[in-house]
């Protein structure tokens, strides 16, 4: 806690907001970018679903570094990025009611 | 004679780790000062050497992917033991692959 | 808001907290694991009723077959449990097969066994990947724990600017800097096997862990799934429960009818699988028209595992009725990957190289929460109370730890055979004794209570061949004797560790003078 105080000032709330991020976030981040993946991989059904999520951890560890990497302001960008992962993924499912 | 060939997979791969731990200027200086230092241009090839004689061995101990794996196993391991002689006992880690050569063909009548 | 640090600087920040506030879970996580690449040898080492009587594969199943036909003659299935190289038992059972309800018997003579009930090497295995939590909690705060790892090596990696010169670098006897030495190279030199043993645990519930595109392809029915994955698998999970399609107490037995000896299906089985590959045998229906055998393989005849497989016969005619489909590339690449953590391929050589990679990296991540305190004892005793809390839990989990694997080993063989709820009991000894060292940790000075702790486990692991020696019931055999004198061989590294800490001047009196003020009052 000392080294967190000691950098002059209260650096701790920027702290506490990029773990919340990189760890919640970058679960939805990472879930979303999986799910799009898996519906657009020109690949059979089940081999977009296990491909896409072999390659996730890689994709949530990069992101929580980034997170830390980046000023917060940037790392806010994941925001409207995830949303469109979210559509491509689930878009069908969502809008056209079902998917298979 | 499985024993034989994993004693000489490892003595190549210590070996192979301690020639291109030599080929660097700071464990030259340190192991091999009294040398001439022209031959420290050929260590670094010399190691790449020994540790693919150490894969093909490895090849001969496991099926194809087994012996990757077992190979990188084996390096990182070989790597670790001459990192903790080099500080306590340097002509050891320069003479162990030598006692790992003579070590294996005991194996081999066993 | 603060400005944005440099790369180095957030890297650096991030890799010293994930890596201290995971530390603790991640030592447990890596120990457990390494003695779980001996289970099946701890296993045995920890039941020392059962014999090895050296028999081939194709004898004991004559044995088992008698056996079951003397006992269970009207069984609509049989499962025998095949002596291999690493668990010399046989074991049988009769109906379906169920996990933990199997019958040992002698190989040679065919009797009953009745071995002490005890946690095992199987103990380890499953705190390895649950931290002895509920299944479902524990796999979830393993997962957590893993990707923090990946942060933590990747992290490393980008702080690590010497990683090149500094490859073979270790200058002992100068306090930090050894132990950043230490740290640093036992990170880079099996960097390989971090990466490998890191992500592939994760890769093994992977379905659990990310479930997205379960979720998006196939409305989160992830049994539908996994039936794509296999079509051939439902199937044989029906015929391993002694029976197609419906239960077996409902089908009427078909008509009688010879079996071929079971000992001719090792031979065939082998000829799919390789020779000593098989690791067990089940008959559904047995002594009928309609009787199946199923030959099932060891892990480890291939880098993928394959739990789960097997080869179908015709008993009466030895007809191969089902083979294992081919595993589809993606599926393949999954199980690669799980194969690649699980171990459990070439033999032991590489199981001895997964061990010592395994407390190599223990003492990799134990000399990282080490040394955070140790550079920062050199710093302001203004953080006097945080550090003293990083002190002994950094005790308490690593060295904690130690002595609770160690005193279960005490326990299985001191403990009386037929006490009831060994197992508990047992268990309640790990505990305890992980207990008391926290306790200890809690109430010594740091160096005076790692000497202690260690000298502890030091002495019960070189004891341990003695131990095994006292309470054997035969003459150790080959496996017993593995464990014995790799103990022996942890001791006395511990007792090294034990030893150097006892030089430090700290590690005696003058503690109580540099120690804060609450350690002084409890010492002397």
């Amino acid at each position: 806690m000392s080294k967190l105080v000691s950098r002059g000032g209260a650096v701790w709330p920027n702290a506490l907001a990029r773990i919340l991020f990189a760890v919640l976030g970058g679960y939805v981040f990472t879930y979303s970018l999986t799910a799009a993946l898996a519906r657009l991989l020109p690949l059979a059904r089940i081999d977009a679903a296990i491909s896409a999520t072999l390659l996730s951890f890689a994709v949530y560890t990069v992101f929580v570094l980034w997170v830390f990497a980046r000023p917060l302001r940037q790392a806010l960008w994941a925001l409207p990025v995830t949303l469109v992962l979210l559509l491509i993924g689930f878009g069908p499912q969502w809008f056209a009611g079902g998917e298979v | 004679m499985n024993a034989s060939l994993l004693c000489l997979a490892l003595s190549a791969s210590y070996a192979g780790m301690l020639a291109l731990c030599l080929g660097t200027e700071r464990h030259w200086k340190q192991l091999a000062a009294a040398a001439p230092p022209s031959l420290r241009a050929w260590c670094r090839p010399l190691g790449v050497l020994l540790l693919l004689l150490a894969l093909l061995l490895s090849l001969q101990i496991w099926p194809a992917s087994m012996a990757l794996v077992g190979w990188l196993g084996m390096l990182s391991l070989c790597g670790l033991v001459l990192l903790l002689l080099l500080p306590y006992a340097p002509r050891l880690a320069l003479g162990l692959p030598l006692l790992g050569v003579l070590l294996a063909p005991v194996f081999m009548s066993g | 808001m603060s400005r944005q640090p440099s790369l180095t600087q957030s890297m650096s920040g991030l890799h010293t907290w994930t890596g201290l506030v995971l530390g603790w879970l991640l030592f447990a996580i890596f120990l457990t694991g390494t003695l779980a690449v001996f289970d099946r040898e701890l296993n045995w080492w920890m039941q020392p009723e059962l014999q090895d009587r050296q028999v081939d594969q194709a004898s004991a199943v004559q044995v088992a077959q008698r056996w079951l036909e003397a006992n269970h003659p009207a069984a609509s299935a049989w499962n025998i449990g095949l002596p291999t190289a690493r668990d010399p038992s046989l074991s049988v059972s009769a109906g379906e097969q169920r996990r933990g309800q199997r019958t040992l018997i002698d190989a040679e003579s065919g009797e009953q066994i009745t071995p002490r009930e005890t946690a095992g090497g199987s103990f380890f295995f499953r705190f390895h990947y649950t931290l002895h939590m509920p299944r479902f909690l524990g796999i979830w705060v393993v997962g957590f724990a893993a990707m923090a790892m990946l942060v933590a090596i990747i992290s490393g990696i980008i702080i690590h600017k010497k990683i090149f010169k500094d490859f073979f670098t270790f200058r002992p006897g100068k306090g930090q800097r050894s132990w950043l030495d230490g740290h640093n190279a036992s990170a880079v030199l099996l960097l390989p096997f971090h990466l490998m043993i890191t992500y592939t645990g994760l890769v093994i519930f992977f379905l659990i862990y990310m479930p997205a595109a379960t979720d998006a392809l196939y409305n989160g029915d992830r049994d539908a799934l996994l039936r794509e994955l296999r079509p051939g698998a439902q199937q044989q999970q029906g015929a391993a429960r002694g029976g197609e399609g419906g239960r077996p107490s409902r089908e009427v037995p078909a008509a009688s009818a010879a079996m071929l000896p079971l000992e001719q299906f090792i031979a065939l089985g082998e000829a799919h699988y390789g020779a000593g590959m098989l690791s067990s045998l089940s008959v559904a229906q047995p002594g009928r028209v309609n009787a199946r055998v199923e030959v099932r393989p060891l892990l480890g005849s291939r880098l993928e595992l394959t739990k789960g497989e097997a080869l179908a016969f015709n008993a009466i005619t030895g007809e191969l009725l089902r083979a294992p489909p081919p595993t589809r590339t993606s599926l393949l690449v999954q199980k690669v990957m799980a194969g690649l953590h699980f171990a459990q391929f070439g033999g032991y050589p590489m199981r001895w190289l997964y061990f010592l990679c395994g407390l190599v990296s223990s003492a990799m991540i134990a000399s990282g929460l080490v040394l955070y305190t140790v550079k920062r004892r050199r710093q302001s005793a203004a953080q006097g109370v945080w550090l003293r809390q990083v002190e002994w839990l950094n005790l308490a989990c690593v060295g904690g730890l130690m002595l609770a694997c160690v005193a279960l080993l005490w326990a299985n063989r001191l403990l009386p055979a037929d006490l009831a709820e060994r197992e508990g009991w047992e268990l309640r000894v790990f505990f305890g004794a992980w207990l008391a060292a926290l306790l200890h940790a809690r109430l010594r000075a740091p160096l005076r209570g790692w000497l202690e702790q260690l000298a502890a486990s030091a002495v019960l692991l070189l004891g341990l061949p003695l131990l095994d020696l006292q309470t054997a019931l035969a003459v150790p055999d080959r496996i017993r004797l593995g464990v014995d004198l790799t103990g022996f061989g942890l001791g006395a590294l511990l007792a090294l560790a034990a030893w150097k800490v006892s030089k430090r001047p700290a590690a005696t009196a003058r503690a109580a003078r540099r120690a804060p003020a609450v350690m002084a009052e409890v010492q002397s």
